[in-house]
């Protein structure tokens, strides 16, 4: 998915991890996903380089679907839907 | 499908080390692994209650440990027993307190160590734990 399809994918949570480094994106990932509902989309909002690849990585194991990452003025907003 | 297990043998008492387990323990926790740690010998001294916080000792790179804090606190890095705490909020993780490693730091009771720890045990236990565990670590 570009950039302008990630941008207009309807979130249905949004988490703002940007305060925290490895593992605290992640982690409140884990925390957040129990919030919403199968299907629906929860981006991530992190200033953390790891996390890039943590969520997509963790998305595998667990199930979910990664949609991608768009590159944010000093931050990344990471995709995924449950 | 039964949780993945993570075995930690937690030997090291120092800042450093711990802060990286507790990293370790995050992943751990985001994939919903079981975890067993056991705490041997100088990591006893630090999971001791009247150690756990006021403990600044690193083991490694010693020479820059004043920047090494400085910068667990610029990037409001949790301290280990909070990441510790964080990881069993979220996942099944036991600490065990190896029963020598106590006695060494006159520990005897569970009692006298930090809430984190869940009980006293051998290193029978340990050695169970390590044979089913998918992943073991010696920190």
């Amino acid at each position: 998915m570009n950039t302008d399809e990630l941008t207009s994918i309807h979130v249905d949570k949004s988490i703002d991890a940007r305060g925290t480094s490895c593992p605290g994106p992640l982690l409140a990932a884990k925390k957040a996903i129990g919030q919403i509902e199968k299907g629906e989309v929860m981006e991530v909002l992190s200033a953390d380089e790891g996390t890039k690849r943590d969520i997509p990585k963790w998305c595998q194991k667990k199930g979910f679907e990664y949609l991608g990452t768009i590159e944010e003025s000093g931050y990344f907003k990471i995709l995924l839907r449950k | 499908m039964a949780n993945k297990k993570l075995t930690l043998a937690l030997f090291s008492g120092s800042v450093d080390k711990l802060t990286a387990a507790g990293v370790i323990l995050g992943g751990a926790a985001a994939e919903d692994m079981d975890v067993d740690i056991y705490v041997l010998l100088q990591a006893a001294f630090a999971f001791k209650k009247e150690n756990a916080m006021v403990n600044d000792r690193v083991a490694e790179i010693t020479d820059k440990k004043d920047d090494f804090l400085a910068s667990l606190d610029r990037l409001n890095t949790p301290h280990w027993t909070e990441a510790f705490k964080t990881a069993k909020e979220m996942t099944n993780v036991t600490i065990h307190i190896c029963g020598f490693a106590g006695k060494v730091w006159h520990g005897e009771k569970l009692d006298d160590f930090i809430d984190l720890a869940d009980d006293i045990c051998g290193i029978g236990e340990y050695m169970a734990s390590a044979e089913s565990a998918d992943i073991n670590l010696f920190i």
